[in-house]
């Protein structure tokens, strides 16, 4: 990594002449990134008070004498200095300062200098964020923020999206960060009624965003209280800048695919698995006629063929589809010392890879700053967005697409008989076929089911700012985030296999939530001598109110008539008004010693209307320093070092993301056909009040060589306490859980954060490499197991949603019964590591952690002239996934006919065969039950983001009046690396998807790998 | 006014105007427990909730008695080819103690048990003219739930001392508090379950009055005397059991349908339909409240259910020749195998007690007595058998009787107490004994682990 400063500017020199001589010099100052002008720089003619600065092409103009030294400054970028000679046209090209840069960082209410920050704050810039073809925001940040987990549901658009930082801190409260978005915290909770969750952050369109900082320890994050400990994720968005006005228009268009396809059976395969599989039931159980039964099955399944293999039909390719998307982005910014404005639209249209999936995006957004005098200033953002989602149904319903894969491949897609879809229609009953395919047909949803979730979204915001005095400001901000969504479903008389429902069942909801907030605060700065202050107090008020209805409709006169309104039958209807709020004040304070002392101390008292009578307000203080030692006068003589900064913080920080009325005791509606009933629903705990996580983080920053290379290392603690848990209690009690503070858990871990520019120049390749480790563990469960699914439990002494049941120890050598260590204690107190096949004689044990030990992502950038490449790795190590649906496609073809997937031909057959697939034996469940047999490595390395761009030669857009024409080149999720059998390793079902059920397969669409071709034009 | 004036007393106003009453925020679709129980409207309602907690999937909306003929079945009677592990696992015997459905069972009915002690405790209440009735129905539901739950939970009655073994705990107050919750009740006997039982149904029997009118679906005395006939049935007490069911026969509220088809209509569209003059107690199923859940596992797709639970050929064998009872079975087209027809309509009501069984009852308890308290056994057993269309006997033994509850009750949730209470082992391949400890739930792992008073079952 050798350094190459660009120095041909200094090329000038060779030409000086010595000739004191007056003379009038121009140019232009250029930006060395993208040569875009630069306004407002300072043209200073050294050592003398004449000067200049660049208008908003970047122009400039003076008279100097030959030899004299012109320096240009600009906050940000490095100062040039040129000494006149013959030339009267000086262009000069300024670079960024690498030590100034990313200098400021959003923090709550304020930013701050990042050299000065004691807190662990992680910046995600637009240009990493910006263009990425994906949904939502979080999509696009996956890889590039260290501890920053993210991990999608599934390949559904706009669904779920698990956002980890620094690990789980709670059972029953939620483990998402909160998000504010221009100071104004969002309403980022799903509002979906199909049992998958939907992410309304998917309503934002990232390419407004300016930076999004992540606020992950205590110091940082606790001015926002009871709302920090699962980390704040702050979106800063995009603002005009005095200047010309610049255009931008950038558009895509691109196709996607699946990541991945599990393999299963073919028709031959299929039938001699399931034939040998009556073969084997029937030696075990004579009274049933097993291989008659099977035949008749294969004959059904084969549409009517005593020919079973007619058909050979791979469903996957009746789901999977190659999706197109397009998507295009315009903006103007610009404006004068006074106003200044950013205005953008979108318009995006992405298509699932599985079909009848697609997402549409409309956004209109305009940041308007006004500086009315010296003193005051006020501004407005005003986003407007509609988004439009064609949803399938969540993975545990057969009309899910994935789902087809249990139809068996000797089933044609269409059945000939009625040449419609098979399943569609019996002829002998002129209804939809009841046992044909073996399940329901997902493809007939297709055409006769529709799930559109409509949201219209604005989030708008007023701010003004008045100086009292100087660096006394006072800031008053009003936010409202509105959500008005509508949800439309139509099942069609063709798909009551699935339903239950014949003659067709509409489903209609609206939900509307008004999320208002109101932020108030000052702010003092202030420097004297050797010490700086920095002061921020004030309040906030947030309330939020959610109406939602809904109406279930059944009896349709035919399958024309899709909107309720045709319905005879409201089967339900519901209308469920819900508010909270919260009142908070707040206040920080740093101090700065020397330009090397740090102190900050910063705390938050919160009342919130979920809690209990007897603990409404809870108070959450930081505290942090940090000791920038490199500017220490024995560090002078290290020129290497360009910075060295040790940091400390320690805090609490709070979840209230709870039910609203957590606390109370409550009679819920509980009518019986017609007549009104009520029944106790909840008990009370009037001493309900915040789960609290005290962080302690210890950081380390370190660069050296001009800042060419940076290190950040950060060592954490969080412990919570009190706990929000959904207690279980004595059912005998008529309840069943308690929602009580009690617990502890803990998250502790290491990030490294390296960002390195390897070269510098012409051409450019920088580095950007994030690393995390968490171990996350509960310590204190009250003697609880907690978790209704298969096998993820929250256990003492165990991180949350770890598997917990039965080894596998494959089938019996002997007879292919399944088997399972025993697990038992023998009276010495050693593992009995013997096997059984009695199931429940073993005992459950710990069988594998879903969540990652290890988070990392790498980021390249080159450039060299006008080619760029960008390349993303982002991955994920030490996890485990429980594939829920092996029970089905991993049988030993033991539970139905499923289709199976291709290693139960491995199944037992002989004595003496040593297999891990016990024998196959229909019905007889063999080895069926959750255990470890389902459970596999989900450890992956994903090559996440591939761009090649091409910046057209200036000489031939300044042909085209234009500042910039790039066209490039993009993929996504090209490459993956995995040991995982299944679909794609980033996976949680979303039917099931909460605290504890994580790292779960049951019929998930993989993640989409998405080509895309594109243009950026400025203007 | 100065611009940072109009500021300052903007900003001081809005940080000092308290918002503490902002805090105050009522729930509008719940009520708060300490306003929900005044009146007696509120107690009323709340009887109601009782009913339909008890109608809930796992429990009388069919749950109870598809799990316990599934834990009866033999393979040749009935089969369950569903996705539901929970089910192919008790069909299967081989109950791991997490369960889902067997822990729904036990939660649901101690829900419905503490939704009455709430009723029962706040009897004070009601208005004088219905408390009695409220009384009647709060302790016929509660006694409902202990017996199925004593049925499912622990060993049967003529299983070894009923006074030694365990049955499920008894709790008669409600809940209120979390100390409340607190209290771990270890399992009372078989015997002091059922005496609960006893009580409760004996209670209501005297306060309930008969139903108004055929389609009448709340409790009444028949149908405490109807339960209590077979709470005796079970417990081999034949007097007690034939009188009980006589009591029900000759109050001349109940008739039996002319077809058997016809106390299990389906008019070829799913749609409500208010008790049979047969029914005596049935769980009602509306478009808008209740799961019928025997539809949803016998019934074929198209009619709402799922189809999972297919009746195998070898068991309508079994049957009588021309009984009409054998119209109600469809064949899947594989010739061995056939769906259930007897609750085709998704919004029918399930069954929970009903006449036929009555005439069953007193003839085996006029049998095993040697009586004929109200009609000759050989004259009920014929009443039902002439319904179905099927030669009446010349004679009757027990086996008569057991045989013809097979056919009768079938699926009705009957079988597994049938097996048991006449010691008769169920034909699996091989055997399991009828008092085999797998023809008995778990105690549901996650009540175990909370309530460290329960014994777990043998077995298990």
């Amino acid at each position: 990594m050798i350094k190459r400063i660009p120095i041909f500017l200094w090329l000038l020199l060779l030409s000086t002449s010595m000739l004191a001589q007056s003379r009038v010099i121009s140019g232009k100052v250029i930006s060395i990134e993208d040569g875009q002008p630069i306004a407002g720089v300072n043209v200073v003619i050294k050592g003398t008070a004449v000067g200049t600065t660049t208008d908003v092409d970047g122009k400039y103009s003076l008279t100097a004498n030959l030899g004299a030294v012109i320096s240009f400054t600009f906050i940000g970028r490095s100062t040039k200095e040129i000494t006149v000679g013959e030339q009267a046209i000086v262009d000069v090209s300024m670079d960024v300062d690498a030590k100034q840069l990313g200098e400021v960082v959003v923090v709550g209410y304020g930013t701050m200098e990042k050299r000065d920050l004691t807190g662990n704050v992680a910046q995600i810039s637009s240009a990493a964020l910006n263009g990425i073809p994906v949904t939502s925001i979080e999509q696009s940040m996956q890889g590039k923020a260290a501890g920053v987990f993210i991990e999608s549901q599934n390949g559904k658009l706009g669904q779920g999206i698990k956002v980890r930082i620094r690990g789980a801190s709670s059972l029953s409260a939620s483990n998402q960060p909160l998000y504010v978005i221009d100071g104004i915290p969002v309403t980022s909770q799903s509002q979906s009624s199909n049992g998958a969750e939907t992410n309304p952050l998917a309503d934002l369109n990232f390419n407004d965003v300016a930076s999004v900082e992540i606020l992950k320890d205590a110091s940082a994050a606790a001015i926002y209280g009871s709302r920090a400990a699962n980390g704040v994720v702050l979106i800063t968005t995009k603002r005009g800048k005095s200047g010309k006005t610049n255009f931008s228009i950038n558009y895509f268009t691109g196709v996607s695919k699946e990541t991945g396809r599990r393999q299963f059976l073919n028709a031959q395969q299929y039938v001699d698995v399931e034939s040998q599989a009556a073969t084997n039931a029937a030696a075990l159980d004579p009274s049933f006629p097993y291989v008659a039964f099977n035949n008749s099955r294969l004959q059904r399944y084969a549409a009517g063929n005593t020919n079973y293999t007619t058909y050979n039909t791979d469903w996957q390719n009746q789901v999977f589809r190659a999706a197109p998307m397009n998507q295009i982005d315009v903006s103007a910014s610009g404006g004068n010392d006074k106003t200044r404005f950013f205005v953008s639209g979108q318009y995006s249209d992405q298509n699932g890879i599985l079909i009848g999936n697609s997402f549409k995006r409309l956004t209109a957004r305009m940041n308007l700053d006004h500086k009315a005098t010296d003193k005051f200033n006020f501004g407005i953002n005003f986003n407007f967005a509609r988004t439009e989602n064609h949803r399938l149904s969540n993975d545990n319903f057969f009309s899910t697409p994935l789902q087809i894969v249990a139809l068996s491949p000797i089933t044609p897609t269409v059945d000939p008989r009625t040449s419609l879809l098979s399943g569609e229609l019996d002829n002998s009953t002129g209804l939809p076929n009841t046992n044909f395919p073996v399940y329901y047909n997902p493809m007939i949803s297709v055409n006769n089911a529709h799930y559109v979730a409509t949201v219209y979204r604005n989030w708008s915001n007023a701010y003004a700012t008045y100086t009292f005095l100087p660096g006394l400001t006072f800031r008053s901000e009003v936010g409202a985030d509105i959500l008005f969504q509508t949800e439309d479903q139509y099942l069609g008389s063709l798909t009551v296999r699935d339903t239950g429902t014949p003659n067709g069942q509409g489903f209609n909801t609206t939900t509307l939530v008004v999320n208002y907030t109101t932020n108030n605060y000052l702010k003092f700065e202030k420097t004297m001598g050797l010490h700086t202050f920095d002061l921020t107090g004030g309040m906030s008020f947030q309330r939020s109110r959610n109406d939602g209805t809904s109406i279930t409709a059944q009896q349709f006169p035919s399958d024309a008539y899709k909107n309720i309104s045709g319905a005879a039958l409201i089967v339900a209807a519901s209308a469920a008004p819900t508010n909270f709020s919260f009142l908070s004040y707040f206040a920080r304070g740093n101090y700065k010693f020397k330009d090397r002392y740090l102190l900050s101390l910063s705390g938050r008292v919160d009342g919130s209307s979920r809690f209990g009578d007897d603990n409404r307000y809870g108070f959450f203080p930081a505290a942090s320093a940090g000791w920038i030692v490199s500017e220490e006068s024995f560090m002078q003589n290290f020129n290497y070092v360009s910075n060295l900064k040790l940091r400390a913080s320690y805090g609490l920080t709070g979840n209230a993301e709870i039910s609203n009325f957590a606390s109370r005791g409550l009679y819920s509606p509980a009518p019986y056909v017609g007549a009104g009933g009520q029944a106790p629903s909840q008990l009370k705990n009037p001493n309900l009040k915040w789960e609290t996580t005290a962080q302690m983080d210890i950081g380390l920053d370190f660069s050296i060589l001009n800042s060419r290379i940076s290190f950040e290392i950060d060592y954490y603690q969080k412990k919570t306490s009190d706990l929000l848990l959904a207690r279980n209690v004595k059912g005998t009690s008529g309840f069943q859980t308690y929602i009580q503070n009690v617990g502890n858990l803990e998250n502790k871990g290491v990030e490294f954060v390296v960002s390195s520019q390897n070269y510098v120049g012409e051409f450019k390749w920088a580095t950007s490499f994030n690393l995390a480790h968490n171990e996350n563990k509960i310590t204190n469960l009250a003697g609880q197991l907690l978790g209704t699914n298969d096998l993820n439990r929250a256990i003492e002494g165990q991180p949350i949603g770890v598997f917990y049941g039965r080894e596998f120890a494959g089938a019996d050598k002997n007879n292919g019964d399944a088997l399972y260590v025993l697990n038992t204690k023998n009276p010495d107190g050693s593992i009995n590591r013997g096997t059984t096949n009695d199931f429940n004689a073993a005992q459950q044990v710990v069988l594998g952690n879903p969540n990652p030990k290890w988070v990392g992502g790498i980021t390249n950038n080159f450039s060299y002239k006008g080619i760029d490449l960008s390349i993303v790795f982002q991955g994920v190590q030490g996890n485990k996934i429980y594939n829920a649906g092996g029970q089905y496609m991993s049988s030993s073809a033991s539970n139905g006919y499923d289709n199976q997937t291709t290693d139960q031909l491995r199944a037992w057959k002989n004595p003496g065969d040593v297999t891990d697939v016990p024998q196959l034996r229909l019905f007889f469940a063999n080895g069926v039950n959750p255990s470890s047999r389902y459970i596999t490595d989900g450890s992956y390395l994903r090559l996440k983001t591939l761009t090649l761009g091409y910046n057209l030669p200036k000489a031939v857009i300044s042909r085209l009046k234009m500042e910039k024409m790039r066209i490039y080149f993009s993929a996504q999720n090209l490459l993956t690396f995995t040991a995982y059998k299944g679909w794609d390793p980033e996976v949680n079902a979303d039917a099931f998807a909460s605290n504890i059920n994580q790292g779960q397969d049951f019929y998930s669409a993989p993640q989409p790998k998405t080509y895309t071709m594109g243009i950026n034009i400025g203007f | 006014m100065k611009i940072s004036n109009i500021l300052k007393s903007l900003m001081v106003g809005i940080v000092l105007t308290s918002c503490n009453n902002q805090l105050d925020i009522q729930p509008s679709t719940s009520v708060d427990a300490s306003q929900a129980l005044l009146t007696s409207k509120d107690v009323k309602g709340t009887l109601v909730g009782a009913y339909a907690n008890m109608g809930s999937t796992n429990l009388y909306g069919g749950g109870i008695y598809v799990y316990s003929d599934l834990l009866a079945s033999t393979g040749t009677d009935i089969n369950f080819f569903g996705t539901f592990q929970g089910l192919t696992q008790i069909s299967n015997k081989e109950i791991p103690i997490n369960n889902t459905f067997v822990s729904g069972v036990w939660l649901n009915a101690y829900t419905t048990i503490n939704n009455v002690n709430e009723v029962l405790a706040a009897l004070s209440v009601v208005n004088s003219v219905d408390r009695n009735q409220v009384e009647g129905e709060a302790k016929f539901i509660r006694a409902s739930m202990y017996f199925e739950l004593v049925k499912l939970f622990a060993k049967a009655w003529n299983d070894g001392d009923p006074n030694s073994n365990l049955g499920v705990p008894i709790v008669l107050n409600p809940t209120h508090s979390l100390d409340d919750a607190n209290v771990a009740p270890a399992r009372n006997t078989v015997k002091q379950v059922y005496d609960q039982i006893i009580s409760d149904l004996t209670a209501a029997e005297t306060k309930l009055p008969p139903p108004d009118n055929e389609t009448y679906y709340y409790a009444t005395t028949g149908a405490a005397a109807a339960q209590l006939a077979r709470v005796y049935l079970t417990q081999g007490a034949y007097d007690l059991a034939r009188d009980a069911a006589h009591r029900v026969i000759s109050s001349g509220y109940y008739r039996l349908e002319t077809n058997y088809s016809d106390e299990f209509p389906y008019i070829g569209r799913a749609v409500r339909i208010y008790n049979k003059p047969e029914d005596i107690f049935a769980l009602q199923i509306s478009e808008q409240q209740g799961t019928n859940n025997m539809n949803n596992y016998y019934a074929q797709s198209n009619l709402g259910g799922r189809g999972d639970i297919e009746i195998a050929s070898d068991f309508l064998n079994t049957f009588p020749g021309g009984d009409s009872r054998l119209s109600m079975f469809t064949d899947d087209g594989s010739g061995s195998l056939f769906y259930s027809d007897k609750f085709d309509n998704l919004y029918g009501n399930v069954k929970i007690l009903r006449l036929a069984e009555m005439y069953l009852i007193r003839a085996e308890g006029n049998l095993r007595m040697g009586t004929t308290v109200g009609n000759a056994p050989l004259s009920d057993v014929n009443i039902v058998r002439n319904r179905a269309g099927v030669t009446p006997l010349a004679s009757v033994s027990i086996q008569n009787i057991l045989d013809e509850r097979r056919w009768e009750l079938a699926f009705e949730g009957q079988w597994l107490s049938d097996y048991k209470r006449s010691a008769t082992d169920v034909a699996t391949v091989p055997a399991t004994p009828w008092n085999s400890p797998s023809l008995v739930f778990p105690i549901p792992q996650r009540e175990i682990i909370v309530n460290p008073n329960l014994i777990q079952n043998e077995g298990y």
